[in-house]
């Protein structure tokens, strides 16, 4: 009896643990709202259902875009300006852009509970630096930090900005009064709704628009020649 | 140990099992974030059969920008020790027909728990993070000194504890007990 047990463990074992793996990704999938709540404290409420690519919110003029704003194909990246990745993936995307035919849309997604100090703080100073000095202000201040930025929290915010604030040449005291205004808090927000709302559970999380509007969901700082490839395919797709 | 694990991987067929299984998994901790995408692509019908190839091959390089060095070490690490692990339950199983509960269950511990610490801890997009979600307790995650990545490390270890307990078993000889 007892050795019948133990042969049938190794079977009863790998089909648990498929289970669990099984059950590990169909969770993986359904969006992790707790982990990018401010606080921690009530998901972001979304009229759209979580995990819809389609639902993201249209490109218009009010997204900070750099490279070919005409381009055919689109990639919105949804980034937390504290999060080693993104800053990995922001030297991917500027060298993206080199390509005449893409449109790089940037969208803040900051990880609350992952990087509480600086990150969402840090998008509201990206916003006010697109207020003071226009959409070539906010690609010299959100370029600006990825490269002095050692991420995970441990940037200092105040040194930080207040050298980008001189280097791009802003009004430090304007600035300042913006940030502490909470203006772009909504913003900043409506980002993280968006971003809840197509199914980002992480970041960098992207999702490229080919011509035809057809998407596609791409997860985490994928090396440049995927992002090439998956540029070549969406424009395929005519 | 090391005669035992001479002994079962001097057979090039095991070799094949160890090397496979660690191939799958290597491969499932770098597709894992992109199961969607990777289904739209595989699936689409416009999409030529060697790009479909290609794109998968250029996913295998996020190895080197999705990973921390640290994440990176462990996940090749458990795709390695579970193709072995595997392996040797194989043979183990195949000369006596039985397996003592010990390994294979810590194998798939192994697995199970290097399975939850992959993805990118500073980002949120740990599988961990999911799960801890269901029970209100993503935030939880903070709270753990390597922010996640405790459980590739708990993975490397119950994976090299069931390869020594069953290469041991494999020394003591495919003997019935008395």
């Amino acid at each position: 009896m007892k050795n019948n047990l133990n042969s049938l463990g190794v079977p009863i074992a790998i089909v648990i643990a498929g289970g669990l793996v099984a059950l590990a990704i169909i969770f993986s999938g359904g969006g992790s709202k707790a982990a990018i709540n401010k606080g921690g404290a009530q998901p972001p409420t979304g009229q759209q259902e979580a995990g819809a690519i389609e639902n993201y919110r249209k490109i218009s003029d009010k997204d900070h875009i750099a490279g070919n704003p005409n381009a055919s194909v689109k990639i919105i990246e949804y980034s937390d300006f504290e999060c080693p990745f993104c800053k990995r993936f922001h030297e991917t995307m500027n060298t993206v852009i080199e390509n005449e035919d893409v449109a790089w849309v940037y969208r803040h997604f900051p990880l609350d509970s992952l990087h509480p100090r600086n990150a969402r703080r840090a998008a509201v100073a990206s916003e006010c630096a697109n207020e003071l000095g226009g959409n070539d202000a906010f690609w010299k201040f959100t370029n600006g930090w990825f490269k002095v930025s050692p991420a995970n929290d441990r940037t200092d915010f105040e040194v930080v900005v207040s050298d980008l604030v001189q280097e791009i040449g802003l009004n430090e005291t304007a600035f300042n009064e913006c940030l502490e205004s909470g203006k772009y808090d909504e913003h900043v927000q409506a980002d993280v709704d968006d971003a809840v709302a197509t199914g980002g559970r992480g970041t960098p999380w992207s999702i490229i628009v080919g011509p035809n509007g057809k998407t596609y969901p791409l997860n985490g700082a994928q090396p440049l020649s995927a992002v090439g490839q998956l540029i070549e395919l969406a424009k395929s797709e005519k | 140990m090391f005669s035992a694990l001479r002994q079962v991987f001097s057979n090039a067929r095991y070799l094949v099992i160890a090397s496979t299984i660690a191939l799958v998994v290597y491969t499932l901790a770098l597709w894992l974030p992109n199961v969607r995408l990777i289904l739209d692509i595989l699936f689409s019908g416009t999409v030529s059969f060697s790009e479909k190839l290609s794109f998968l091959w250029s996913l295998y390089g996020s190895i080197a920008t999705n990973f921390t060095l640290v994440s990176a070490t462990y996940t090749i690490l458990i795709s390695i020790l579970f193709g072995m692990s595997t392996a040797l339950i194989t043979y183990y199983i195949k000369k006596r027909r039985t397996l003592g509960g010990s390994g294979a269950t810590l194998s798939i511990g192994g697995l199970i728990s290097g399975v939850f610490g992959i993805g990118c801890a500073a980002c949120g997009t740990f599988l961990l993070t999911s799960f801890l979600t269901l029970f209100g307790a993503a935030n939880a995650l903070a709270f753990l000194p390597f922010g996640g990545e405790e459980f590739g490390f708990i993975g490397v270890v119950l994976l090299l504890y069931s390869v020594y307990a069953i290469t041991n078993k494999i020394s003591k000889g495919v003997v019935c007990s008395v």
